[in-house]
C-alpha cells in the first residue's frame, strides 16, 4: 500500500469501517511511514477532541420530567 | 376437566406496565443522544426540547411497531429527523442552497505539520466555539458529523437514518470534518493560538 491509497482510507480506518485485511495493510503502512503515521494521529486526535467537547451536554432534567409527565401522566 | 387455554396470539398487546417498562429500558435511555442531535439540528434549546418531546411521544405511540432487539437509537433518530424536516426546519433553519459537493476544504494537517503536528491548538478552543463551528456547517454535513462524531453511529446506521447510500455518508463525513477543522483552525489563528494565515 502506498501513501495515497493509505490516505484514501484515512477516516474509514479511524472509524473502524474497514475489513480486517485492509485494516492490517494500513496498520503496516503506518508503522513503516512516519509522515502518514503523524497525519493519522492528528486526525484521530481531532475526532477524539470533537467527541469529548460535544458530549458534555445531555437532555436538561426539566425536559426529562416533561416527557415522563406526558407519556406516563406522572 | 378444565377448558383448553387458548394460545396467546403473537401480536397480543402488552400490558401498559410492560410497554412502559420496555420503553423506559430501550428508548428513554437515548434521551441525551436525541437531545444533542435535536440541539444541533434546530440550533435552539427550546425548539430542541419540543422536538425531543414530540419524538418521544410519537415513538411511544408507535412502540408496538418497533422490533424488540433491533437498534432503538437508530429508530428514534429516524423519527426525530422526520419530525424535524416536516415541522421544524421551515421555522428554524432553511435548507442550504449552496452546492455542497463543490466544497473542497484544504487539509489542516498540511498547514500545521511543521509547527504543531500534534494539534495542541485544539486544546485551547472552548467548547462553545466547537459547537458554533458545527452549527455553521451546511445541514447535510452537520447532521452527518453529529451522528458519527458525537453519537458514534456506524456508516450503515447513518445511511439508514439519512436515507442515503453509504458512499454518500463517507463523502459527506470527509468534507464535513475537513470543513470543521478549517473553521476551528481559522478561529485558532485569529485568536493567536497558532501561527498561520486564515484561508
Amino acid at each position: 500500500m502506498n501513501c495515497r491509497e493509505c490516505k484514501e482510507h484515512l477516516y474509514e480506518y479511524l472509524d473502524r469501517e474497514l475489513t480486517p485485511a485492509v485494516e492490517q495493510d494500513i496498520r503496516q503502512h503506518l508503522e513503516e511511514c512516519p509522515p502518514c503515521g503523524e497525519h493519522f494521529d492528528f486526525e484521530k486526535l481531532f475526532l477524539d477532541f470533537l467527541k469529548t467537547r460535544c458530549r458534555v451536554h445531555g437532555a436538561p432534567p426539566e425536559l426529562k420530567r416533561r416527557i415522563f409527565d406526558e407519556l406516563f401522566g406522572e | 376437566m378444565s377448558p383448553p387455554i387458548p394460545p396467546t396470539p403473537a401480536s397480543s398487546p402488552a400490558t401498559e406496565a410492560e410497554k412502559r417498562a420496555s420503553f423506559e429500558r430501550e428508548a428513554l435511555v437515548h434521551l441525551d443522544s436525541l437531545y444533542r442531535v435535536a440541539l444541533r439540528l434546530t440550533g435552539n434549546a427550546s425548539e430542541a426540547d419540543d422536538l425531543v418531546q414530540e419524538t418521544m411521544l410519537k415513538a411511544y405511540r408507535a412502540w408496538h411497531q418497533f422490533q424488540q432487539g433491533t437498534n432503538a437509537k437508530g429508530w428514534l433518530l429516524t423519527i426525530l429527523r422526520h419530525a424535524f424536516i416536516n415541522e421544524y426546519r421551515r421555522r428554524t433553519r432553511h435548507p442550504e442552497t449552496v452546492d455542497i459537493d463543490s466544497i473542497e476544504p484544504f487539509s489542516v494537517f498540511e498547514e500545521v505539520q511543521d509547527n504543531d503536528p500534534q494539534g495542541t491548538f485544539f486544546d485551547r478552543i472552548v467548547d462553545d466555539e466547537v459547537l458554533r463551528a458545527i452549527d455553521q456547517l451546511p445541514e447535510q454535513f452537520r447532521e452527518t458529523v453529529v451522528l458519527s462524531d458525537v453519537e458514534g453511529l456506524t456508516y450503515e446506521e447513518i445511511a439508514r437514518i439519512l436515507e442515503v447510500p453509504v458512499g454518500t455518508v463517507k463523502s459527506r463525513l470527509f468534507r464535513a470534518r475537513r470543513l470543521l477543522q478549517q473553521k476551528l483552525y481559522d478561529y485558532a489563528v485569529g485568536m493567536g493560538y497558532i501561527k498561520g494565515s486564515p484561508k
